[in-house]
């Protein structure tokens, strides 16, 4: 699942009709719109609403066997043009100090920066830095859920030294619209890294029915649970394999016969 | 395909690292205060960092010189490690470097000079008693010479030491820096090898056999000590085919009388590591081959592990002097 986190819903706007989310009428606590393996929170301003937020989203779906994450919003920078859009590669939480590193997505062509999460807003425009209300909250949460490789944060500068269009919802999405090919490329990446973690996870019905078969003790399932990742990611199928275990009467005879499996598997390397 | 490099604030305008930055020009530049918070977070895949790791530009505060872990090295008296990077550009999979740190990450350490007043005391503790310092433990001694320029600084160094050795420890061909330099007695430069078909399914980027096998050629036939570590074999059907054919490979080329030191240890890791490790590769059959637990480290039961060490101990002999030998004792 891939999760959008955006403080206003006019950063989020080009998003929802991009990848056709529709709105969600059973959440209360944030705004929230789904799609195929996408869902979009709309956290309201600050780092706080934005931590809350992600941890509402991530806490609301605990099926999600890997988490993808973007934070998508405007920020304010001192030179850089209006509607430039960067990649976090640092934020630093102004109140705190506290640093969090998102990894940069190699296959992205955007350009990287740091950026300075305040608590208030301010017009005391920094050289080295973009700054903005929410990322440091939105890295302190998702990072919980999620490695920093599959946790992002875009920024689109709305702010300069010499023009203001941050308080614009119309000019906000206008901003946001405009890179949303950019945007898309840097989705695909990031499923891309996450399909690749999703498919060594176990399937869940499959395991469900293997652990229904016998009693395994947790140092008993722990064991079965490396063997099925193994045979699974090598391309055993589950119903042959287990057809293969249905004449198994104890969780000791099960392992066993996955072992011996696995060991004859394993031996050409 | 490197993504970007950190580089700490302290050691921005260190010789080096204006060195290092020149080459890696290219990539995005990201300032931090101390290695740790990049490497040492939880919130990591190493896995996919793997594929695309960074470079981390840093200086190491203290313990830059370590005692060895018991059984590590050629049987001297005091043995000693120092490590001027953290991780490796190789990616084969029995390495304990993959459960070693949470980032896949490559540390590059940029005051040589502590390093270096470190092995000077430690030599100076021991006199007249040869102390052996290794490198490649936590890296691969020279994959990143172009970049480090490690054999410069270190090699000279060391040789100024009477009582010093050295073992470089490595996978690679970047022998060149060496090449130009006087050859040193007391410095041997180790190079590891496993089987042709250990090597094409487990060491992802590492030179071929055939290139290493020059690489070796070159040091030797340039008066340097050098070692040859067939370490770890690993266990697959035609082990015993395959280690022969390396051994024809390897002496083809190499006069064994000539090599300062063989050694050979099965695959094994440290329980933690193994467990690490197979988590992260969930399908590689090296982790789910019949395996035992042994004081703390998991290795191929006792009869296969025996089995293997013997035929493999037994051919080496047929192809080098016994004293050159030495086996890798970690049972304890």
């Amino acid at each position: 699942m891939l999760i959008w986190v955006c403080a206003l819903h006019c950063e989020a706007k080009p998003v929802i009709d991009y990848y056709r989310l529709k709105k969600s009428h059973d959440a209360r606590a944030f705004d929230v719109y789904h799609g195929d393996d996408m869902v979009c929170i709309i956290s309201g301003i600050g780092k706080v609403a934005s931590a809350a937020a992600s941890a509402w989203i991530a806490a609301s779906n605990p099926g999600a066997t890997s988490i993808a994450w973007i934070n998508l919003g405007v920020a304010g920078a001192a030179e850089h043009e209006i509607g430039d859009m960067f990649l976090l590669n640092k934020v630093v939480d102004a109140d705190s100090g506290q640093r969090y590193y998102p990894a940069p997505v190699a296959a992205s062509s955007l350009a990287g920066s740091a950026c300075l999460t305040l608590g208030q807003p301010s017009d005391n425009y920094r050289e080295d830095t973009l700054f903005d209300m929410e990322a440091s909250g939105f890295m302190h949460a998702a990072l919980r859920f999620s490695s920093a490789e599959l946790t992002q944060s875009l920024k689109i500068v709305s702010d300069n030294r010499r023009q203001q269009t941050g308080k614009n919802r119309q000019r906000v999405s206008e901003l946001v619209q405009q890179h949303i090919d950019s945007i898309d490329r840097q989705v695909r990446a990031l499923f891309e890294l996450k399909r690749e973690i999703a498919a060594l996870e176990l399937a869940p019905e499959a395991w469900q029915q293997l652990l229904s078969m016998a009693h395994f003790t947790q140092t008993q399932k722990n064991r079965l649970r490396v063997l099925w990742r193994y045979l699974g990611n090598r391309n055993f199928s589950s119903e042959s394999l287990l057809g293969q275990l249905a004449a198994q009467k104890s969780a000791r005879s099960i392992i066993q016969t996955l072992e011996q499996i696995s060991f004859r598997d394993s031996e050409d390397l | 395909m490197v993504s970007c490099v950190y580089v700490e604030s302290a050691v921005r305008n260190h010789p080096r690292t204006e060195q290092l930055l020149e080459r890696l020009h290219k990539l995005p530049r990201i300032e931090i205060e101390h290695y740790g918070e990049v490497f040492n977070p939880r919130s990591q895949n190493f896995r996919l960092q793997k594929k695309n790791p960074a470079i981390i530009i840093a200086h190491k505060n203290k313990g830059q010189v370590l005692a060895a872990p018991e059984g590590y090295g050629l049987g001297g008296d005091y043995n000693y490690y120092f490590s001027h990077m953290l991780n490796c550009i190789y990616d084969c999979r029995y390495c304990f470097l993959q459960g070693m740190y949470q980032s896949a990450h490559q540390v590059l350490f940029v005051n040589y000079e502590d390093f270096g007043d470190q092995i000077r005391q430690i030599a100076a503790l021991h006199p007249g008693k040869p102390v052996w310092f290794y490198s490649g433990y936590d890296c691969d001694s020279l994959a990143n010479e172009p970049m480090t320029r490690f054999t410069d600084y270190f090699i000279p160094l060391v040789a100024a030491i009477d009582n010093a050795w050295m073992e470089l420890r490595t996978k690679s061909t970047q022998v060149r820096s060496m090449l130009k330099m006087e050859p040193v007695a007391r410095i041997v430069t180790a190079f590891s090898f496993s089987d042709q078909f250990s090597h094409s399914k487990l060491e992802n980027g590492v030179p071929s056999i055939a290139k290493r096998i020059e690489a070796m050629r070159r040091l030797i036939e340039a008066g340097w000590p050098v070692g040859l570590r067939f370490d770890p074999v690993v266990y697959h059907r035609q082990y015993q085919t395959a280690f022969v054919d390396l051994l024809d490979q390897v002496f083809a080329k190499i006069d064994a009388q000539k090599l300062h030191s063989v050694s050979l240890g099965s695959f094994r890791l440290t329980r933690d590591h193994f467990r690490k490790i197979s988590r992260l590769y969930p399908e590689e059959p090296l982790f789910a081959q019949n395996m035992h637990l042994n004081n703390g480290i998991i290795s191929y039961p006792l009869d296969r592990e025996q089995e293997m060490i013997e035929f493999c101990e037994a051919q080496l002999m047929k192809r080098i002097p016994a004293q050159s030998y030495h086996p890798c004792e970690w049972h304890g």
